[in-house]
């Protein structure tokens, strides 16, 4: 510290004093004062200063740049005049003055405590004696401040000191050490020389806890072995069975899909029994003739009716040309089902007309043998026997609808609804003649039996309705009570009406009174009459020609007629079933095969093949070989009621004929 | 033997060729083996001229997915006896001529 300049003018005692230890040579000094390189004008020239104001203290002398410049040339000397040199002080003891010790020429001007001693010191020495063990350490900043106003000849001084110690026979070991210590001191190995009465040093060891090892096995996961070879033809190989594998699966798909196309494709027959409360003799001799229903729909499922002659249960069978040995759909009814007929679109959808009036609808995708849809049996049915049923074009919203014809002279509407049928009354079929005088005086409307019905194939508002009188009556389902047109077409009941598949204006009629005719719309003579010889259960047209038809008769025959084969008489009659014993009922053409189904009284069904010559296409004529089938059949059909359109005596006479000779 | 055998069969191929991935044997689980067969699906397609790269990717990318040390062989002929830790084991033909084995064994 004294070595630095100090601010002020440095005192002059320590000046000499270093001077004095340092070189002990008496020269000037040249002392520059730090104020002097301060001056504005000197040669400082720091950037820092600029622009900054200097100080000067008020006693400052103002000098000019010569004197400035001038230098003074100071001696120094050792002695310290302000030092009294011959200092007495009085003894009251000695009762004299004694001469005191000359004051020092230094001025201790800070001292500060140090925690650690200089390895030279007798302080040191003392310590090592005691605690050799504690090894002194190194000289600290403190220390040296200390030590710094000893120049470095006091250290070859004490080196020398240190020469004279080790003559004064100092242990051997603790010179060893101590010269250790000092050579430690430059080589890095530091030593603690510790001021015992400023230092404290504390440890403490925490007890040391055991290791211990711990280790468990899990199972190992479980593994497996495999040993392969491969090579080309393995790899070879094993694709090309793969894909043989494959095929197999696609072809089996295939033939599940087609078998159950087929199987779809297959026309179901569907019996139900039903029979007649022996205490309705009319309705018993109603009964007994057999009214078939046969419905071709989009899937081309025949479906057949058969009722027998008890009324108290009845039963929904669907069968498959497959299995003809037993239904594939089987559903009881404890009312006779006397009718029915499936949806043409969907075609699970099966409604059935009941012997007491009821119509159900059934689901025959639902494993449940209950209708789904049935109508009450108290209040929302028919008076009488439900002779045909009829699915009509979906409404607008999707609902399913149908039409049914009952012995009570009404023809209703139903629709299907979310939980029931809702009935609407489309016609009451009133007969044209006077009100009769009741038995209580009151008069009476005659009504007639509806048994058949069919819808014209374009116009779905327009439908014939067969009566039990014979009439056939051509209605709207636009206007109720209103005939459009009356055809008195049959001595008897009428059982069927059937539209041709080709000319909406063309339909067939069959009744108990033998006859089979044929009627075009509007036009109240009929174009052709064919006398059967025997009650005439049903006709159908064939779908697949505008002019065959087929007819059953209550002696087990079956008619096959082609008019363009032959006006007059069917081109096939053929004994079906056992004579006497059965009376066939009910007959259906196969929208796709040349199968025909007819049912009997008894329950029986029985399948018939049509021949070749039965079912001969319409051939176009040579020179455009493009025509539509279904438009040769109209024109076939056009080309063959022209003949018979003027009211030629021909048909009436082979009528008659007929008639006669069957008679 | 190999040089005949492929003519052979390219012979035969001219029939039918048949190149997608069949599995032979396997006892991943479902997910776990779609998506291996599709990692070594795509493996095959990106170095189908050189076994050992796609061998190694497929490794990697078995690693990475379902944890480590899988063991992968990619090759045309070859015979081997491993042993596999269950569930982890797929054995494959890929495109008409590769055999491919993944396994997983610690």
């Amino acid at each position: 510290m004294p070595q630095k300049p100090p601010p002020r003018k440095p005192p002059p005692v320590t000046t000499q004093k270093s001077a004095s230890r340092l070189r002990s040579i008496k020269s000037p000094v040249k002392v520059k004062s730090s104020y002097q390189l301060r001056e504005p004008g000197g040669e400082e020239s720091d950037p820092w200063l600029k622009g900054k104001s200097l100080l000067k203290p008020d006693d400052q002398l103002d000098l000019s740049e010569k004197e400035l410049q001038e230098e003074i040339t100071r001696s120094l000397v050792v002695k310290n005049p302000l030092i009294h040199s011959d200092w007495v002080e009085y003894s009251y003891k000695d009762r004299a003055f004694i001469s005191c010790e000359p004051q020092p020429n230094f001025i201790t001007v800070q001292e500060l405590e140090s925690k650690v001693i200089h390895v030279e010191s007798p302080e040191a020495a003392d310590q090592l004696h005691e605690t050799p063990q504690v090894a002194p350490v190194a000289k600290s900043e403190d220390f040296k401040n200390e030590i710094e106003e000893e120049p470095i000849k006091e250290d070859e001084e004490a080196d020398e000191e240190k020469d004279e110690e080790d003559d004064d026979k100092f242990n051997e070991k603790r010179e060893a050490d101590s010269e250790m210590q000092s050579n430690g001191a430059s080589e890095g190995q530091k030593k603690k020389l510790t001021n015992q009465f400023n230092f404290s040093d504390r440890a403490a060891l925490t007890s040391v806890y055991p290791t211990r090892e711990i280790g468990t096995q899990t199972i190992p996961p479980p593994r497996n072995t495999l040993n392969e070879y491969v090579t080309q033809w393995i790899i070879y190989d094993t694709y090309q069975q793969d894909y043989e594998a494959q095929q197999r699966e696609k072809e089996k798909e295939r033939v599940s899909k087609m078998t159950s196309q087929v199987k779809k494709e297959e026309p179901r027959k569907k019996s139900s029994k039903g029979g007649m409360d022996p205490t309705m003799v009319r309705l018993l001799q109603a009964a007994k003739i057999i009214e078939r229903m046969v419905n071709q729909n989009l899937y081309d499922e025949i479906s057949q009716v058969n009722f027998e002659m008890k009324a108290t249960e009845g039963y929904v069978c669907l069968f498959t040309l497959k299995n003809p040995s037993f239904p594939e759909y089987i559903n009881y009814c404890d009312s006779g089902a006397m009718c029915l007929d499936i949806h043409s679109s969907r075609s699970n959808f099966i409604v059935v007309g009941r012997y007491d009036g009821s119509v159900a609808v059934y689901n025959a995708h639902l494993p449940i043998k209950e209708a789904q849809f049935e109508s009450n049996s108290v209040t929302n049915k028919h008076g009488g026997i439900v002779w045909q049923v009829c699915w009509g074009p979906d409404l607008i919203d999707g609902d399913l609808n149908f039409f049914s014809v009952s012995a009570d002279g009404k023809v209703c509407s139903w629709i299907v609804m979310q939980n029931e049928l809702s009935q609407t009354l489309v016609i009451h079929l009133l007969l044209n003649i006077d009100p009769i005088a009741g038995p209580n005086g009151n008069q009476m409307n005659l009504v007639g039996c509806g048994t058949a019905i069919s819808f014209h194939p374009e116009n779905p508002e327009i439908f014939l309705v067969g009566t039990e009188e014979g009439n056939i009556y051509k209605c709207s389902t636009a206007y109720a009570s209103l005939y459009l047109f009356t055809y008195e077409a049959h001595h008897m009941p009428v059982y069927r009406i059937e539209y041709n598949k080709y000319s909406p204006d063309i339909f067939i009629s069959c009744g108990a009174d033998w006859r089979v005719k044929i009627w075009e719309d509007g036009r109240d003579e009929p174009l052709f009459v064919f006398d059967l010889g025997c009650s005439v259960g049903d006709v159908k047209w064939a779908p697949y020609s505008s002019t065959v038809f087929a007819a059953v008769t209550e002696d087990c025959r079956i008619h096959v007629f082609d008019l363009n084969v032959n006006k007059y008489r069917g081109i096939c009659v053929q004994n079906v079933v056992a004579k006497n014993r059965f009376k066939l009922s009910r007959l259906a053409f196969n929208w796709y095969l040349p199968v025909i189904i007819i049912g009997d009284d008894k329950g029986f069904i029985t399948t018939v093949k049509l021949s070749p010559n039965l079912r001969v296409k319409a051939k176009p004529p040579k020179k455009n070989i493009q025509m539509d089938q279904r438009i040769l059949e109209q024109l076939k059909l056009e080309k063959l009621l022209a003949l018979v359109r003027e009211p030629t005596a021909s048909s009436n006479v082979i009528d008659a004929e007929q008639s006669e000779t069957s008679k | 033997m190999g040089d005949a055998g492929e003519g052979k069969k390219e012979d035969e191929n001219k029939k039918v060729i048949h190149t997608y991935p069949l599995v032979v044997k396997s006892d991943m689980s479902d997910e776990m083996k779609s998506e291996a067969i599709e990692m070594c699906v795509t493996a095959c397609e990106k170095f189908n001229a050189n076994n050992e790269a796609a061998a190694k990717m497929i490794k990697e990318m078995m690693d990475k997915k379902c944890g480590p040390s899988w063991q992968v062989v990619v090759g045309e002929g070859y015979g081997f006896e491993i042993t596999f830790e269950c569930k982890t084991l797929l054995y494959m033909f890929f495109g008409g001529n590769v055999a491919i084995v993944v396994w997983k064994c610690s």
